[in-house]
């Protein structure tokens, strides 16, 4: 037993790869509750940040600023009526939260959080992300099927139609990504491991990569992410003032939390696609560049840092509360949240904790940027009416992605094309 | 066709605006919420509420000298004034005062029409009952407030 846990520990590969089905299971329940933990953190900052863009100041009475706000509403949905209609299709019911909720943690298996910090690496692991992260449709058309209700019906159609539509916009810049990998170093890979170890090789992040078709490639993925996840501007499937609640109408209690839980773990599963294609993955900013022992120290010291900043800050936050009787609970349990910040960021200063963390920081601090993007987007855009989605979908994004392909792989062999029509001339 | 407006689509400048309006209004600045009951807004100083009728403060007498001024003056006719003279000071003394809250428009003509600033309308703006007979106001509820309700044991 304590071979099989030491076995692991010094080797630089991910457990998969070094075959500990040990540490596998670890990493695989570390990774789900971490993903659960941030789809409450979202829960919370989305209201948050929300509130905050239409001038309120949402949720501040639950604990301090409504921190406890996620735990009140999850404790709410758990101890709800389940409800079951009538007429709906039991099994199917009961089964396409289930569906989508596996899927979308599923797609976790193969996402690098560093290079030793994955379940394991698969060799088609782009390729299973997306595989699976669609099969996620497949539960809400079963949601909105077995509710036997008009409103769910619309909205699971709605979501279908969607999916088809921008897959293949979403696909074709994911191509680019991969075309990409194969130039210079000659051979491509669908890994996420190595799609990240060939942006290190080639010493640039894919977004950069010939500028401006990267950029426009991670822009197509960017704006085919957000329909994917059926996000606003794209939200038609849950359309609140058009369709009730959309596919999950008829869903109470656990169920429909499970469907929450679906939605933002997918968010965060296509943000690290994104992550991983485009910005580098677990790389920390110019590993090349600003190479060597010093700056190495420098950036890793970053994670801890930062952490101390936000205790810094939620420390201020205690200063500034209101110093009346009622708020002393809410004072007191925000200062102990700025200690345990302080004392979380002083761990992760340690020498031997700040090496090993490093990379999960950076893959969660970009896909933080991500996330925050995804509610900026929802404070901001109103919803696209369906055929103006459709045509976003089919005669923009699909044409741009076809063009950025076509170009990526021109740019990419010029060298071979010119020797090519050079030769043929002679 | 001008390029510009195609330029514009192309670069999404209206929704890069979009963006960064929201993004500025997350400022804290800018946030005009007020948390109620632990943060009390500050009103205006000729704001007009809950009417009290003033009493002489070192002899706790009411100011009032049953002109009937404030009633006549009242649009809706809410305030009925009745008194007595005392036949030792010859002052005529209170001896009913009503005033219907419910029918008030605030407009502040018997607060004008006060000859000795008896009546005023202050500033407390929470006025919210349960029924509609605590907006009948007598002397004493004129005069000290009212009781608010309690919940808390």
């Amino acid at each position: 037993m304590l071979e099989a846990i030491k076995s692991y520990l010094n080797s630089a590969v991910t457990p998969g790869e070094a075959g500990s089905q040990l540490w596998a299971a670890i990493y695989i329940i570390a990774i789900t509750l971490g993903v659960s933990l941030s789809v409450i953190a979202m829960n919370w900052l989305e209201r948050k940040i929300l509130a905050h863009m239409q001038i309120r100041l949402g949720p501040m009475r639950v604990g301090p600023h409504g921190l406890m706000q996620p735990f009140a509403d999850a404790l709410k949905l758990l101890i709800k009526e389940d409800i079951i209609p009538n007429n709906a299709d039991k099994l199917v019911f009961w089964m396409a939260p289930v569906v989508v909720t596996m899927t979308a943690f599923t797609t976790f298996l193969v996402v690098p959080f560093g290079r030793t910090h994955a379940v394991t690496d698969m060799n088609i692991g782009v390729l299973f992300m997306l595989g699976i992260s669609s099969l996620g449709v497949l539960g809400i058309i079963m949601a909105g099927w077995a509710s036997n209700s008009k409103y769910p019906l619309m909205g699971s159609l709605r979501s279908s139609a969607q999916m088809v539509s921008y897959e293949i916009a979403m696909g074709l810049a994911i191509v680019c990504a991969v075309l990409m990998t194969s130039l210079q170093t000659g051979t491509g890979t669908l890994s996420m491991i190595g799609i990240v170890e060939s942006q290190y090789a080639q010493g640039t992040w894919f977004i950069f990569k010939f500028f401006p078709l990267g950029f426009i490639a991670f822009i197509v993925f960017a704006i085919a992410m957000i329909a994917e996840t059926n996000r606003a501007p794209f939200d038609l499937p849950e359309a609140e003032s058009e369709l009730v609640a959309g596919f999950h109408t008829e869903y109470s209690g656990f169920r429909w939390s499970l469907f929450f839980l679906a939605e933002y773990t997918a968010m965060l599963g296509v943000s690290s696609i994104a992550v991983t294609l485009w910005l580098g993955g677990w790389l920390r900013p110019f590993p090349n560049a600003l190479g060597g022992p010093t700056w190495d120290l420098a950036f890793s010291l970053i994670p801890g840092l930062t952490v101390l900043a936000m205790a810094a800050g939620t420390f201020l936050g205690t200063i500034r509360m209101p110093k009346i009787v009622q708020m002393r609970a809410q004072v007191i349990s925000l200062g102990v949240v700025a200690v345990l910040l302080a004392l979380v960021g002083l761990f992760l200063l340690l020498p031997g904790v700040r090496g090993r963390v490093q990379d999960i920081f950076w893959f969660v601090a970009k896909v933080a940027c991500f996330m925050y993007m995804y509610i900026w987007y929802r404070g901001t855009f109103p919803r696209y009416r369906f055929d103006q989605l459709m045509k976003v979908g089919w005669k923009v994004l699909l044409p741009i992605g076809l063009g950025v392909l076509i170009l990526t792989a021109v740019v990419g062999m010029r060298q071979e094309l010119l020797a090519a029509i050079v030769g043929g001339a002679r | 066709m001008s390029l510009t407006p195609l330029l514009r689509k192309v670069f999404m400048v209206d929704l890069v605006k979009g963006l960064s309006v929201t993004f500025q209004n997350q400022s804290e600045k800018e946030r005009v919420t007020e948390q109620y009951p632990l943060e009390r807004p500050v009103v205006f100083e000729r704001y007009r509420g809950q009417p009290r009728l003033n009493v002489n403060p070192e002899t706790g007498e009411s100011l009032c000298i049953v002109c009937n001024l404030c009633a006549l003056a009242c649009p809706e006719q809410l305030i009925v004034v009745k008194g007595e003279r005392n036949p030792v000071t010859k002052r005529k003394e209170v001896v009913s005062w009503t005033y219907d809250l419910s029918r008030c428009m605030f407009c502040g003509l018997c607060e004008e029409a006060c000859s000795t600033d008896a009546l005023e309308l202050t500033q407390d703006y929470e006025m919210a009952l349960y029924s509609r007979e605590g907006m009948m106001l007598d002397q004493a509820a004129l005069e000290h407030g009212q009781e608010p309700v309690r919940y808390a044991k």
